[in-house]
């Protein structure tokens, strides 16, 4: 049988599009390398979910080389077994969409045009997108209704224009210390912003509403309130999923791709044939697959003759920071509040997404406020050392672990702002190294610009002043250019001149006719928010496309 | 359990055991090693499919190691301690990167019988989660990962 379309890979690039096409009327295969999870297969095991990894690869089976550039230019290479050092996010059908928090918030208009707005920044590659945030808004409001995003619209000076006046599904209950934040906020002049949810409140959609399980990011969503690819789009339309189906290979001709090759669970191959291809594996997995196919018309991978698959590789910088609150210093009532379980605190600052320092303006970001994640194990684990450093044991520690863990809770933040993208992080393929498909594994070339880290310093000082002015105690911040791999988009650009990007401004390939990247690869720079938003509304924006060209 | 062994007749998980015991000892109102079954977690974890074989070998090797530097200080081995040399021991291993985090990784696993899902075989009645006020999420697992 030949499809309309074959998708490659099910999570917020895929889905859409499967969504779209299928309930368009057309023939719709989506090949999902890792396992088909429903709702009533999700539980909150801290043990298997975070400790064990169980829906990430083994990474002795399946890993990365990452290749770290060092000051003086050197490069020091990993590989990720040896050091347990993972890139994989979710395996599995609908993608780390199931394992998100849904911090969702929208790319302001001056995202789209940074280089216009900012200027040139010695050593980045940054670029103006070929479409405006104008293009984009629709689907924006469209990944709200369809997707479901909870929230209440908050006015502050850098917030972006909308096409409706509220969020389609009310906001999520909040903790108590939602308060003391939002007080804090008044007394230093900040504006405080309600967090926008990709989580139902209430049943709607043919999902449940939320549950307040207190386990919400890193964890599969029991009650299909989380807005995951799956639950809010691939459960909602007649696209046939092929789980265990790991896609090594596309054959094209000169100038389209004619099938593609995937091994089963028990490593046997397949081809799927289709008019339209479209890959969306997540940004480092969709370069590796194209430039690990290579055939006599494209010698150096598919859809790369110019030499651009791979390139501009680029995360989310930034970091992230918290403080303690203690019973000593609190209220009974304050301490009830501090211990809620399961509410949300849903705070953010933008405050300081556009700043100027020394009369020039720069690009800043957003900052989400969040209670520390409930998974008891590793909040027990961080107390084995003590003040100095050493590790503890016996009574010691139990004495430790038990005050810490029973008269004190930590708000955390996220620091969010643009990785820069450069010539050095870029995403290749090992000559050597082999997965258990006997594929070349992806080599993940690491390299943070400093900008990326002033910027990030800049906003973790705000946001430290909150948490001081709100009493917290032990304030610190982490601001790194390591990179969060769940945070990870470009190496196919979209851009209209195609000696400098992989993909036209619909995110078809500038050298074939009928293959799209519909992933965050497309993202020639990444805002300085979480990009889950954006990868929906943009693979939305695609499937119209498509649905008109065929 | 204080020595008395053999060296050679000892198993290293049975000095484990007692390094289990010694770094999280039975205290009032604190759920105790025996209670959460933290030498049977262990021996899960040593079979477990997502854990890494070179981990393994280090929960392993560190048995040894331990024995070297117990017969250093003492000319005996761990097992075959008085209590209070048993802590010098560990005292002293812990000064060494490889020392430190073995202790790290044998105490993970002791917070990890505790504190993870009942359906693991540890935490028995959430004794853990109850010790430490917490309330476990829901839903929770109806079968254990291995």
């Amino acid at each position: 049988m030949k499809y309309d379309v074959c998708i490659i890979g099910s999570g917020a690039g895929g889905a859409p599009i499967a969504y779209e096409l299928s309930n368009a009327g057309f023939h719709v295969v989506v090949l999902e390398k890792g396992n088909h999870y429903r709702e009533e297969d999700f539980s909150k095991d801290e043990l298997a979910v975070s400790r064990r990894d169980m829906f990430t690869p083994l990474l002795k089976e399946e890993q990365h080389i990452i290749n770290e550039r060092n000051k003086d230019g050197s490069i020091t290479r990993y590989e990720g077994s040896e050091y347990d050092w993972s890139f994989w996010n979710g395996s599995m059908v609908g993608g780390s969409s199931n394992l998100m928090s849904g911090f969702f918030h929208r790319m302001k208009p001056n995202d789209f045009r940074l280089k216009s707005v900012y200027g040139e920044i010695k050593g980045a590659n940054v670029v103006d997108w070929p479409i405006s945030y104008e293009d984009l808004e629709p689907y924006y409001a469209k990944v709200e209704k369809i997707i479901g995003v909870s929230g209440v619209v908050t006015k502050h000076k850098f917030a972006e224009p909308r096409s409706s006046l509220e969020f389609p599904y009310p906001a999520l209950e909040v903790n108590g210390v939602t308060k003391w934040f939002d007080a804090s906020c008044k007394i230093l002049g900040f504006e405080s912003i309600h967090t926008p949810r990709a989580i139902l409140s209430q049943g709607a959609l043919g999902r449940s509403g939320c549950s307040y399980s207190n386990f919400c990011g890193s964890y599969g969503c029991a009650t299909g309130a989380k807005g995951s690819a799956s639950a809010a789009l691939l459960q909602k339309c007649k696209a046939k999923i092929v789980p265990e189906a790991f896609v090594y290979k596309l054959q094209s001709d000169a100038t389209k791709i004619i099938s593609a090759h995937y091994y089963d669970k028990d490593l046997k191959s397949h081809a799927i044939e289709a008019r339209i291809f479209v890959v969306a594996a997540q940004a480092i997995e969709s370069s590796r697959l194209l430039l690990n196919s290579k055939n006599k018309y494209f010698p150096n991978g598919i859809a790369n003759n110019n030499g651009q698959v791979g390139k501009n590789l680029i995360f989310s910088a930034g970091g992230v920071g918290e403080g303690r609150f203690h019973f000593d210093s609190l209220t009974k009532t304050q301490q009830e509040e501090l211990m809620q379980p399961g509410l949300f605190l849903n705070r953010s600052l933008q405050d300081w997404y556009e700043y100027k320092d020394a009369d020039k303006s720069y690009k800043g970001g957003t900052i989400d406020f969040l209670f520390e994640h409930a998974n008891i194990i590793s909040r027990a684990k961080r107390e084995f050392y003590d003040a100095n450093g050493n590790i503890m044991w016996g009574t010691a520690l139990q004495k430790k672990i038990h005050k810490t863990l029973t008269t004190s809770r930590v708000l955390t933040f996220e620091v969010f702002n643009d990785w820069l993208p450069t010539d050095y992080c870029n995403v290749s393929v090992d000559k050597k190294l082999q997965d258990k498909y006997g594929v070349p594994v992806g080599v993940i070339n690491l390299y943070g610009h400093p900008h990326d880290l002033k910027v990030g310093s800049f906003l973790a000082e705000k946001a430290k002043k909150v948490l001081e002015n709100m009493g917290a105690k032990e304030i610190s911040a982490s601001i790194s250019a390591s990179p969060p791999p769940n945070l990870v988009a470009g190496g196919c650009r979209f851009a209209n001149d195609a000696r400098n990007s992989v993909l036209d401004v619909n995110c078809k390939a500038h050298e074939l006719d009928n293959l799209y990247v519909t992933d965050a690869s497309f993202m020639p720079t990444g805002g300085s928010v979480p990009y889950t938003w954006t990868i929906y509304a943009n693979s939305f924006r695609v499937a119209d496309h498509i649905v008109k060209k065929l | 359990m204080s020595g008395g062994k053999l060296f050679g007749a000892v198993s290293p998980l049975q000095t484990i055991e007692l390094v289990q015991q010694d770094l999280f000892p039975s205290t009032s109102n604190v759920p105790t090693t025996n209670d959460i079954n933290a030498y049977a977690y262990l021996v899960t974890i040593l079979h477990h499919s997502r854990v890494s074989d070179s981990h393994k070998a280090f929960i392993r090797n560190g048995v040894q190691w331990l024995n070297e530097e117990s017969i250093k200080m003492y000319k005996k081995t761990y097992m075959q301690l008085l209590s209070q040399e048993r802590q010098n021991v560990l005292k002293n291993i812990a000064k060494y990167r490889w020392g430190e985090n073995w202790i790290d990784t044998i105490l993970t696993y002791i917070f990890e019988a505790m504190l993870g899902d009942p359906i693991y075989g540890g935490n028995k009645n959430q004794a853990g989660w109850k010790w430490l006020h917490h309330k476990g999420g829901n839903p929770r697992p109806t079968k254990a990962l291995v």
